[in-house]
């Protein structure tokens, strides 16, 4: 009758956060049949706003782990949970700035640095005295910035592009920091996507890193991460999408009958269409178990080409959805616990798979559409 | 006949002492000084040179060495490692083209063999503590980068692990800075040879012949061999005993894809050889597991395969539904096989049948 006050609408009920679970059991898989979006928004979060313990030993990859809770929750619609600008302040905080121009051509790379710990110690004037700036952790500051909304064009472009010449070797691959240490796909992926990022080719050798890229595919159609090594899901993805990146390979190619191509188009096709499984789901190589990520880095790598639509898309739903958790997040296999890098991937996944409600992807930048356009 | 090896770092030589003697006999020594500027000029591009701990001087007991090792790698920071090249007193130091390396590493490598199993452990401790770190991961993978070689740890027993251990032997440096060398003996024990590798890949496979690393690790040891002549000569012999595989497990997708990789980049060679198109014939008549073998027969008719009515037969065999006419081409009849016994890739080999050339 209108005397009582309206009642305030209840909070939703807190996610239940089965204690007795957390004790090495295993969890049953999640009973859900569709994508729990609400539950991986809170995962998300709660990762956004602290990491779990376990993950210190990844603290050299802090700004990585970042990129794949912001980008994730971009993908899910749910950017409104982040404090946009204090993502960005944060990752800008992470970036190597020379002291002089002439610093630019001592060899080091002056881009953004993976973590906080790795900054320290700090000069007794707070300023950086060595520089661990690393491809990896570019990638993921840039893809962050991008994705939070900051114009790249406020950052120093010119000292990224320079010096990231520096790494790259005369076969065409990549180191991805100065210092030393292994130079594969990942890191001429990284460079790639960074020049494409910042709008400016002169961070790189294009060919060369096109020659190095051709030297990886595999004498089954898929690319392993150096020359001669095993066919990787992983590699194909850094592959591909760096000589999509860089203008190598025309979108939708293989929907261009006649289209020629400076790798093996139908062997890599073949070796794409083979890693699914009989669950479903994918697997990174021939006679692995399907893992929740490779529904990306492959799946990605069909997009790219044209070919998804060869792919059985119900079968990989239904093996994607034994993977999500009821905590949110996804596992690498069903039924497993989730983590942050298995969530993202589970949730780009999803966005392949155009799942209702999720923002669509740049396939080759690993970031939303909306974000790479910087709209 | 005993067999004693030595070795000590002194006054910048390695000093190794081989000490023959007969179960009664005389006993006979040599000792081959190598200096240890040889020793670094060799990998002078990949030493780090740390700071030396100024109160160590002279000559160390193996066991200060080792513990200096241990040391100093927990203080190792990355700023702190130099490449040698940008040391001014290195400077008259050239690599030495690895040809021309004496036989005698081996037995810097042997006599020092005792250490290599806690060496082992060390390094598995550090990795597996810092497996996100990718200093550990470089040190294991850059000289097969470098030099090219693969590894063989047939003597460590661990199928499927390709990396190299690292080794640390600290001997004062030219200017008595202490200089921590991170050998890889696998390294030396590889300028030996590569004869071994190709029994080493029959091993992982007779383990395990779905282990598709091992097959890819296989088709690098006979195109990069120096020792077996290249993917041409080696081919028939490799069809044999891919054959043999694939007709024990039809199922098996790595076998069947190492089969083609050995006519990689040659196709018609491919579809003209016999025991190719045979060992298709026969799984093709086999009971269970035929994807593949359809697979390869539509891959070799797209490059010019003439079947005959044996394969016709097979694949009319194979067909489920008595309904649809038979396909007159052949192609597209394994693709019409395929799409029923396939159906995760129905899409696909409906693709494929889409993109043959229409027949006359």
């Amino acid at each position: 009758m209108g005397t009582s006050a309206e009642e305030p609408p209840s909070p939703p009920p807190p996610l239940e956060w089965d204690q007795s679970s957390s004790d090495g059991e295993e969890p049953s898989p999640s009973t859900s049949i569709s994508f729990d979006r609400d539950r991986h928004v809170a995962y998300l979060e709660m990762m956004y706003q602290m990491l779990p313990s376990y993950y210190q030993s990844q603290e050299i990859n802090r700004l990585t782990l970042a990129y794949f809770t912001i980008s994730g929750l971009d993908i899910l619609g749910a950017l409104d949970r982040v404090d946009k600008d204090a993502v960005a302040s944060w990752v800008l905080s992470f970036q190597a700035h020379p002291g002089d121009k002439n610093q630019l051509n001592n060899g080091q790379f002056y881009g953004f640095q993976g973590s906080r710990s790795s900054q320290f110690p700090l000069g007794c004037d707070g300023v950086l005295i060595h520089n661990l700036s690393h491809l990896a952790s570019t990638y993921c500051a840039l893809a962050t910035l991008k994705t939070v909304g900051y114009n790249l064009s406020n950052v120093d472009s010119k000292s990224i592009l320079t010096s990231m010449r520096n790494l790259q070797q005369p076969d065409g691959s990549f180191l991805p920091i100065h210092i030393g240490a292994e130079t594969d796909l990942r890191f001429v992926y990284c460079a790639a996507a960074i020049c494409f990022m910042l709008g400016d080719w002169n961070g790189m050798d294009r060919e060369k890193a096109k020659e190095y890229i051709i030297k990886c595919q595999s004498y089954d159609g898929g690319f392993g991460m150096v020359p001669g090594s095993e066919s990787h899901g992983g590699g194909t993805y850094c592959a591909v999408a760096s000589l999509r990146l860089m203008g190598f390979m025309e979108d939708d190619i293989l929907s261009t009958s006649g289209a020629s191509s400076v790798i093996d188009l139908p062997l890599l096709l073949e070796w794409c269409l083979q890693r699914q499984a009989a669950d479903g789901g994918f697997q990174g190589r021939p006679n692995k178990p399907s893992d929740t990520c490779y529904a990306f880095w492959v799946g990605a790598v069909l997009r790219i080409l044209g070919g998804y639509k060869l792919i059985d898309g119900k079968a990989l739903r239904e093996f994607l959805i034994t993977c999500q958790s009821k905590y949110g997040g996804f596992g690498k296999f069903p039924g497993e616990l989730p983590d942050i890098y298995h969530s993202y991937y589970g949730c780009t996944a999803f966005s392949l798979l155009e799942e209702p409600g999720l923002n669509s992807l740049s396939f080759e930048l690993g970031i939303t559409d909306v974000a790479a356009l910087g709209i | 006949m005993n067999l004693e090896r030595t070795v000590r770092i002194k006054n910048g030589f390695l000093e190794i002492t081989e000490t023959k003697s007969e179960r009664e006999g005389p006993k006979a020594s040599r000792a081959y000084p190598i200096p240890a500027a040889t020793v670094i000029s060799l990998f002078s591009s990949h030493l780090k040179v740390v700071r030396g701990k100024p109160s160590v001087t002279g000559t160390l007991t193996e066991q200060e060495w080792k513990k200096q090792a241990m040391d100093s790698d927990d203080d190792l920071r990355p700023e702190e490692m130099v490449p040698l090249s940008q040391i001014p007193e290195w400077s008259d130091v050239v690599p030495v083209p690895k040809t021309t390396v004496p036989i005698r590493w081996r037995l810097v490598l042997e006599a020092l063999n005792a250490d290599l199993d806690e060496e082992l452990d060390y390094v598995e401790r550090i990795a597996k503590k810092n497996s996100k770190n990718y200093q550990i991961w470089h040190h294991r993978r850059w000289v097969s980068e470098k030099l090219g070689l693969m590894l063989q740890l047939r003597n460590f027993s661990l199928p499927g692990r390709f990396f190299p251990l690292m080794l640390k032997i600290i001997m004062p440096g030219p200017t008595g800075r202490l200089v921590v060398l991170l050998l890889l003996p696998w390294v030396l024990q590889a300028l030996g040879g590569w004869e071994d590798e190709l029994d080493y890949c029959g091993q992982l496979l007779e383990d395990d012949v779905f282990n598709n690393s091992a097959w890819n690790q296989r088709y690098f040891v006979i195109t990069r061999s120096p020792f077996l002549g290249g993917l041409k000569t080696m081919r028939e012999s490799e069809v044999k005993y891919t054959v043999e595989a694939i007709l024990a497990n039809p199922e098996n997708e790595s076998s069947w894809r190492y089969l083609r990789g050995l006519y990689k980049g040659d196709t018609q060679s491919l579809s003209n050889d016999l025991q190719v198109s045979s060992v298709c014939l026969k799984v093709l008549n086999g009971k269970t597991n035929h994807v593949f073998a359809l697979s390869m027969l539509l891959d070799l008719l797209c490059h010019g395969f003439q079947a005959n009515q044996e394969f016709r037969d097979a694949v009319n065999a194979l067909r489920t539904s008595n309904a649809d006419p038979p396909e007159t081409d052949l192609a597209k009849a394994v693709c019409s096989v395929l799409e029923h016994f396939d159906p995760l890739r129905v899409n696909y080999w409906s693709f494929r049948k889409s993109k043959l050339p229409v027949s006359a």
